[in-house]
């Protein structure tokens, strides 16, 4: 009994140890969160760069066309809605293996999209009024994530992500948090 | 223990992915000063069982807050309502609201509910381009009473009014000095 549980740890590790082989090999990954496309009509793509040791590097790159976003913008409930952002990150992994880890993740992020505020129109020869003026913002942010990632067939990646940050030039038109949420589905190379 | 884990990150996740913070709010809201759009008529200190205390709004979409200013213009909107409380007292500290039903009020213009309080809606006359209201509260019963209008405002001695704007538009908030009010912000009087 003894020797087969020896022989399954054994095997377990060989077995670990290859895919940590495999995939140490695959320096390169692309993702699509598909949570982000379902739920915010988001069009979200990343890709990631693998390092030797336990770094990799990336960029996130975002689009966004809410409608639920859009209503609330022109309704009055928001006064600002995201449309881009370009997110570079930098990730550490947690775990020693290579084929499911958690990893903690520093990104920083320029982001833009539309800002509307409320101005009175005066000077004209008519009286005065109210109105709403659009127009556009941009900003940049610094936050962190931490994620789990798995990986099916040495090459199929899911990842979950959660991280928050702020944007810090623009605040007064940009949103003040920044998220990083994501449910993605990747391939690695 | 796994578990544990991704059920902690998938919360995490959905907490973040509702945080918001300066997005929080509603921003169609504008805010002016205009004193005496509402008004009591013939104010007086004592009136007569059978008698209507009648509340009165006949103002212009173009109005005076420094400046002259088209509210029609800024919200599109074709009602303004605000709303007032008539209370009755009935022993040395205490007042109950006096609530009667709406088809006793007298509207002669504009339109207005009863309940907590009298919610009333200023209609636009668009022949004359102003909003107008003018409802008669009945009184009913000898006693005290007394009228406020800060049921739905933070200010004792002034209304707010608040336009009922499309969606998507401006909405407009005018706070209005009403004359006639004692320094708690009540119109006291007597009913025989």
């Amino acid at each position: 009994m003894k020797k087969l549980f020896m022989l399954l740890l054994l095997f377990s590790f060989a077995s670990q140890a290859q895919e940590n082989t495999v995939l140490t090999n695959k320096k390169n990954e692309f993702r699509v969160d598909v949570l982000s496309a379902i739920v915010d009509t988001k069009a979200s793509l990343s890709y990631e760069r693998f390092f030797d040791g336990s770094f990799s590097t990336g960029i996130n790159v975002n689009f966004s066309n809410s409608n639920k976003l859009n209503d609330d913008f022109d309704n009055g409930y928001r006064n600002n809605v995201p449309k881009f952002e370009f997110n570079p990150y930098v990730r550490y992994a947690l775990s020693k293996s290579k084929s499911r880890y958690y990893f903690a993740e520093v990104f920083g992020s320029y982001n833009g999209g539309d800002f509307k505020e409320i101005i009175r129109v005066e000077g004209m020869a008519q009286p005065d009024y109210y109105t709403t003026k659009k127009s556009k913002y941009t900003d940049i942010g610094l936050g962190g994530s931490l994620g789990y990632k798995m990986y099916f067939n040495n090459s199929i990646a899911l990842e979950f992500i959660a991280g928050f940050g702020s944007n810090l030039t623009n605040r007064d038109k940009s949103p003040d948090v920044i998220s990083r949420v994501g449910l993605n589905l990747g391939y690695r190379f | 223990m796994k578990k544990i884990k991704y059920i902690a990150l998938l919360i995490v996740a959905f907490l973040v992915s509702n945080c918001d913070t300066n997005d929080d709010g509603f921003y169609n809201n504008v805010f002016i000063d205009v004193p005496n759009l509402v008004s009591i008529e013939s104010l007086s200190s004592t009136y007569t069982v059978g008698q209507k205390l009648y509340v009165n709004a006949d103002f212009s979409r173009i109005l005076n807050d420094g400046a002259l200013i088209d509210i029609f213009q800024t919200t599109g909107a074709t009602q303004f309502v605000f709303s007032y409380v008539i209370e009755k007292k009935i022993n040395d500290t205490e007042w109950e609201v006096v609530t009667v039903n709406d088809s006793q009020l007298d509207i002669v213009k504009g339109n207005a509910q009863n309940g907590a309080y009298v919610f009333g809606i200023c209609d636009y006359n668009t022949v004359d381009e102003t909003y107008e209201y003018r409802v008669g509260f009945p009184l009913l019963s000898t006693g005290i009473y007394r009228m406020s209008f800060g049921y739905n405002s933070d200010s004792a001695n002034s209304v707010e009014l608040r336009s009922v704007s499309p969606a998507t538009r401006l909405i407009l908030n005018i706070n209005s000095v009403v004359t006639g009010l004692n320094s708690g912000g009540y119109y006291n009087f007597t009913v025989n």
